[in-house]
């Protein structure tokens, strides 16, 4: 029966000055502190008694922690105390790294974005989670602090599992890094929800496809497939077909089945599991189509 | 249980209140400090009717610690009437006929504010867009929409 | 010379609500923001984890025990049984419990949280039963009987419960002879539909607050569309006097339906009589407000209908059975009305209707916008579509040709009014352009249209009354006392508009007194059915005319006139005759001065009037028949033009059209605002909301996973019109709009997705992905 408290169960918030101080705090009361940003996925948890914390730390006003820095050589740094709306509205975001820009818009509504802050999301590791397919497609990392120091984790290795991350006990992110994106790369994020917008997604497909002299066509994708397994994951049988022959509608065809088949969607009161293999179908088709026109397009005016 | 001491502008007036660490924003404004204009919808940020301004921005209340805001600024729609005269986007839902049963509207009129606050001319699908958390279950949302674009045309906003 | 002509009709204006400045300044007060002080206790409530067992014990011991604890109460304390038609409930549960999420005990402390706390030290121990989930499991043989003694409980005349079964309603209707117009048919058309459970979502959750004090007066404050239907039935239930209950009703976020009648108000009153002298407030939390209270019946729904080889329709069987949940005191007249309206507005010779109410161990059923309409013409809509084109007959002239006109014979047999469906039925046909094929705005998109009807009788008792006052004040202003509760839909302003347009003020000189407080206001039976602005309006301008005739009485002896020579404009009493004049505010409480201060003539003016239908008559228990089931119909249709994605399933409306004929538009902006919020509500409830069960439980209780419409989900464009044919005793020939403009939604769309994809499903929400397997699955 669901029914949660009408009022916050009883909590403690720590508010330490400094990441170190942070860092100890978590790791002196394992399994009965959490690190807490925007608090729109922490708090529910809490009211919901997914968690029963003694103590949230806040960790919004360290040091660092609130930065949005691009630069044009090493690309972009992103604190885990930024939130959502101030990365749709960056124009440094939405001319380098668009999809973080679309994909955020997508979440909840403004409200929640003004507090919801990226970090946050990928550290909830939600398995339909809309901003973590775009920072996986442009090879972000995360900027890790810990007990035992610090440590860069590519965030290719940073998910486990359905709501699970590596992150040790007492270590809280600091930044994600973004490298630049490569060269003449053009990305879609497109996703389906059960209203026009604020739902979460059903099934998303997030690609980024550029030119590559090292590929056999030219070009290389990257493409991530969102709530249809247990965390994001990469089409990568779809993405070494674009890769490994001359592109064009038959291969693009032949992409989306492979993004398709590499799913594994599941039956849940949101959506079946076929509804959600056949629009990673048709999701990866769209996203490629309108890559694949955006590069002939450029190819073209570069002569 | 540690109580703590904050200190916020709310409405532009000077508040300290000491309060627990589980309780929210929204809690605060309706049971400390009777502002009862804000609602109570969900309390799991997906309705909207808690909507108020913290630091200038639209945040659902009902998701944000009292605690986190020692030294904040709070607007709720209390705060948008100015001595008793209402605001562009007050006048402007009340012509149009954008209330009905009134429960969602001051989170609206929160959203719909920071909305012409950074977008001071937005079109019709830039106002659904920011209003897409704010649920109404009366109106059907197209007043509402209205009353937005004519309080954008019409506002001489000074704050 | 100045008459009535000269100054603006304010019936049939678009004056502004009386009640947005507050409203719009977040001054307006609804129930939870009512400021109680220090003593206020809150409640909580221990509900049932099982949707059916047996209680065997209840140790509130250790609840009673934790500091802050004022009071725990169980059902034991209250044996009376609490219900509008059907008297089946208790307040708290005792010996069983039928529903997942029926309250066991309460509990009120200082704060929510120890309340809540308590909660955890109450220990129940259940014996789980065989739980029912679906009307046609519950009237297998041998399933468990969920109220074994419904031949006890207290039922109105005009309901028929079948005790020593799961039905606690039975209407039928039988007219003419369908088994052998069968055979004359051309065409014949069978269905069956199921039409799931939603909930209201009324963006303010139920909450009530009760006092009783230490002399035993028992105080109500309540988000409530019906104030005194509330102080009677808990007055009958707990065994006191009527006049020893007040209930005061605030501002009410949205009702639909759900804050009609009693379900968690009497909560906290049982919980109050135990800490006397101090208020307690229960608040129900957004998931408790999805399953704990008021649901939409399910409903499973077999047609047949057929037509002649003209496209004459000839007969009509269906047979519904609605899941009415674990309490169907209410339910049970959604069933009669879904009896008694079961043809749609259609004129059918021969007609069968068998309307089962039935139990189950679901959420309780309830009054929800529609009342049983929008689930019945689900299934009628779409049917009449597939006839049509059974026997190949354009789907608007088919309804034209069908529809009911006044003089027709109902199925009850009651004599049709005048109305203006076949007016509804051209504009909206014409707003989308029917008949035209529309280009998709894509290869991979589908264009269709569709259209539905629908009608509804306020479904009342026969015997449902409304009463007004009305005060002149010393300065000439007018306060208006009513029953009726703002919900949202402009009650208190269309009745300031009957009541100054009737005296001959202006606007700004009438103010409605809220909050309706039932020692002071007059009495409502409640605001539900459509029925306010038609019969309270009636009440109102009765005492609107009562004040008139007390007015034109004093001046006329003062002036030495008749009373027909007067008028009264502006505020201003004159004489057609002599045009002598006089203000209200000169003598509306102090009278009028003899000649020479010789005596005085009149003193306070106090007007009151009153409206109930005298002419509703009972119905056949076998044949449904009698002289007039209903007061009157309204009728409307609704077209659509919807874009569908074939990749995706997704839907979008292109446009939509909706027409009703309201007798009287009072005030037409606030009908048009009425059509537009309920034809979203509509929409929503056609593609997106569904509650969700398993094993009686309901799995999506929030918003996350409950959708419903937001600002993005709206038709491209939403056109409104307005017919009126009036209604021989509505005010000024008015009748209700409030519930309709939702009813014939869910149809016109599924009709629009069959003309675009030639699809149709079991029922809807017609989800993205229901659309989009449906039409691979036609493909194989």
């Amino acid at each position: 029966m669901i029914n949660p408290h009408p009022v916050l169960p009883e909590f403690e918030y720590i508010k330490p000055e400094n990441a170190e101080d942070a860092v100890r705090f978590l790791k002196d009361h394992p399994g009965e502190s959490r690190p807490f940003l925007g608090g729109t996925d922490c708090l529910i948890g809490v009211r919901d008694k997914k968690f029963e914390p003694k103590y949230l730390v806040d960790l919004k006003r360290l040091d660092g922690f609130d930065i949005l820095g691009f630069d044009k050589a090493k690309g972009l740094a992103i604190g885990a105390a930024v939130p959502l709306n101030r990365l749709v509205m960056s124009p440094e975001v939405q001319a380098y790294y668009p999809l973080i820009a679309s994909s955020a818009r997508e979440v909840g509504g403004f409200q929640l974005r003004t507090r919801a802050t990226l970090v946050g999301n990928l550290c909830n590791a939600s398995p339909c989670g809309d901003t973590i397919a775009p920072c996986l497609v442009y090879e972000g990392s995360m900027n890790i602090i810990g007990p035992a120091g610090k440590r860069l984790v590519s965030l290719a290795d940073f998910f486990k599992g359905s709501g699970m991350t590596v992150l040790e006990v007492g270590e809280i992110v600091q930044s994600i890094h973004l490298p630049l994106p490569p060269a003449g790369a053009r990305g879609v994020f497109l996703s389906i929800g059960r209203n026009a917008l604020s739902d979460l997604a059903i099934a998303a497909v997030t690609a980024l496809g550029f030119p590559d002299e090292s590929a056999a066509s030219g070009y290389r994708f990257r493409i991530a497939l969102s709530a249809v397994a247990p965390t994001v994951i990469f089409a990568e049988g779809a993405q070494n077909l674009l890769s490994d022959q001359p592109i064009n509608e038959k291969v693009i065809d032949g992409a989306a089945d492979l993004a398709a088949q590499a799913c594994k969607p599941i039956d849940d009161i949101r959506a079946s599991a076929r509804y959600r293999r056949e629009m990673i179908s048709i999701l990866t088709r769209r996203a490629l189509d309108e890559i694949w026109t955006a590069l002939k397009d450029h190819n073209r005016k570069a002569g | 249980m540690a109580k703590h001491i904050i200190n916020l502008t709310v409405n532009e007036r000077k508040e300290q209140l000491e309060v627990p660490a589980h309780l929210t924003l929204l809690r605060m404004l309706r049971e400390n400090l009777a502002l009862t204009g804000t609602k109570n919808g969900c309390e799991a940020g997906e309705c909207g009717a808690c909507t108020v301004l913290l630091n200038g921005e639209p945040v659902n209340s009902c998701m944000v610690l009292a605690v986190e805001c020692d030294g904040a600024e709070v607007m709720t729609v209390e705060g948008l009437t100015e001595n008793g005269a209402l605001d562009a986007l007050q006048k402007a839902f009340i012509e149009e006929n954008a209330i009905q049963c009134g429960f969602c509207t001051p989170g609206m009129l929160i959203s719909a504010f920071a909305l012409l606050q950074r977008n001071p001319k937005p079109d019709e699908i830039v106002i659904k867009e920011a209003l897409v958390g704010n649920l109404c279950r009366c109106t059907g949302y197209e007043r509402i929409v209205k009353a937005v674009k004519d309080a954008a045309v019409s506002s001489g906003r000074t704050r | 010379m100045k008459d009535s002509t000269t100054f603006p009709k304010l019936v049939g204006s678009d004056v502004l609500r009386v009640d947005v400045r507050e409203k719009a300044s977040g001054a307006a007060v609804f129930t939870d923001d009512i400021q109680f002080g220090n003593n206020l206790l809150h409640a909580r409530i221990k509900r049932s984890p099982h949707p059916h067992a047996l209680i065997k014990s209840i140790d509130t011991r250790k609840a009673e025990a934790l500091p802050g604890v004022k009071a725990v109460v169980t059902g034991d304390d209250f044996p009376g049984k609490i219900g509008l038609y059907l008297k089946d409930r208790n307040i708290i549960a005792r010996d069983r419990v039928r529903f997942i999420g029926e309250p066991v005990a309460g509990v009120a402390a200082v704060t929510e949280e120890i309340a809540e706390k308590a909660l955890d030290l109450i220990q129940v121990e259940y014996e789980p039963l065989q739980a029912i989930f679906h009307p046609l499991d519950a009237i297998k043989p041998g399933a468990p009987l969920i109220h074994p003694d419904l031949g006890d409980y207290e039922v109105a005349n005009f309901i028929f419960p079948k005790p020593g079964t799961n039905i606690s309603n039975h209407f039928k209707v039988r007219k003419g002879d369908t088994e052998g117009a069968w055979k004359s048919c051309a065409a014949v058309v069978e269905r069956e539909y199921y039409i799931p459970h939603i909930q209201h979502v009324p963006i303010e959750t139920h909450v009530a607050v009760a006092e009783v004090s230490h002399s035993g007066k028992i105080t109500l404050w309540s988000s409530s569309q019906s104030p005194f239907a509330q102080r009677d039935l808990i007055a009958k239930t707990l065994g006191v006097q009527t006049c020893d209950i007040r209930v005061i009703a605030h501002f009410v976020g949205g009702g639909f339906g759900c804050k009609a009648g009693v379900t968690m108000e009497a909560l906290p009153i049982v919980i109050g009589m135990k800490v006397k002298g101090q208020p307690v407030k229960l608040r129900l939390t957004r998931e408790e407000e999805f399953y704990t209270n008021f649901v939409r019946q399910a409903l499973v729904i077999r047609l047949k209908m057929g037509c002649d080889k003209d496209g004459n329709m000839l007969a009509m069987e269906n047979t519904m059975h609605w899941d009415g949940g674990a309490s169907t005191e209410y339910g049970v007249n959604i069933t009669r009305a879904g009896g008694y309206s079961c043809t749609g507005p259609y004129d059918i010779p021969n007609v069968k209707a068998d309307s089962y109410c039935v139990y189950t161990n679901n959420t309780i059923g309830g009054p929800y916008r529609g009342f049983g309409m929008s689930e019945l013409h689900t299934g009628i809509e779409q049917c009449v579509d597939e006839l049509a084109d059974e026997i190949g007959i354009d789907k608007v002239e088919f309804r034209l040709k069908n529809v009911v006109q006044g003089g027709d014979i109902l199925a009850t047999g009651m004599l049709m009014h005048p109305t203006g469906i076949k007016e509804c039925i051209q504009k909206v046909a014409k707003a989308i352009d029917w008949g035209k094929q529309s280009q998709p705005s894509a290869p991979h998109k589908l264009r269709g249209k569709g259209i539905a009807l629908m009608w509804k009788a306020p479904a009342m008792p026969p015997n449902p009354g409304s009463s007004a006052t009305l005060k002149l004040n010393e300065d000439g202003t007018l306060l208006l006392g009513v029953g009726g509760q703002e919900i949202g839909q402009g009650a208190f302003t269309v009745a300031a508009q009957l009541a100054a347009a009737t005296i001959g003020l202006p606007m700004d000189r009438v103010r409605v007194a809220w909050p309706v407080d039932t020692d002071y206001s007059p009495y409502e039976w409640q605001t539900v059915a459509s029925r306010i602005t038609w019969s309270m309006g009636n009440a109102v301008m009765a005492a609107a005319n009562d004040v008139r005739k007390q007015i034109f009485e004093i001046v006329a002896e003062a002036w030495n006139e008749n009373p027909e020579d007067l008028d009264i404009l502006d505020g201003v009493v004159i004489s057609k005759r002599t045009e002598k004049e006089i203000p209200l505010k000169d003598f509306a409480v102090y009278g009028i001065p003899k000649e020479n201060y010789d005596g005085w003539i009149g003193g306070p003016i106090y007007g009151r009037g009153k409206f109930m239908p005298t002419y509703v008559t009972g119905l056949d228990k076998e044949t449904g028949q009698g002289k007039r089931a209903v007061v009157h119909y309204t009728t409307g249709a609704q077209a659509f033009e919807v874009e569908i994605d074939s990749q995706t399933g997704k839907l979008e409306v292109i446009r939509a059209a909706t027409a009703f004929d309201v007798g009287k538009a009072i005030n037409p902006d606030l009908v048009k605002a009425q059509m537009e919020g309920g034809l979203v509500q509509g929409l929503s409830s056609a593609l997106f909301e569904q509650m969700i069960f398993k094993d009686g439980e309901m799995q999506n209780p929030n918003f996350v996973d409950y959708r419903i419409a937001t600002s993005v989900d709206l038709p491209k464009e939403i056109l409104t019109f307005i017919v009126e044919v009036p209604q021989d005793d509505g005010p000024y020939g008015a009748r209700g709009v409030g519930e309709h403009p939702m009813v014939p939604t869910i149809a016109g769309i599924a009709n629009a997705i069959h003309d675009a994809a030639s699809i149709r499903m079991q029922g809807p929400p017609f989800t993205a992905e229901k659309i989009y397997l449906a039409i691979q699955d036609q493909k194989k």
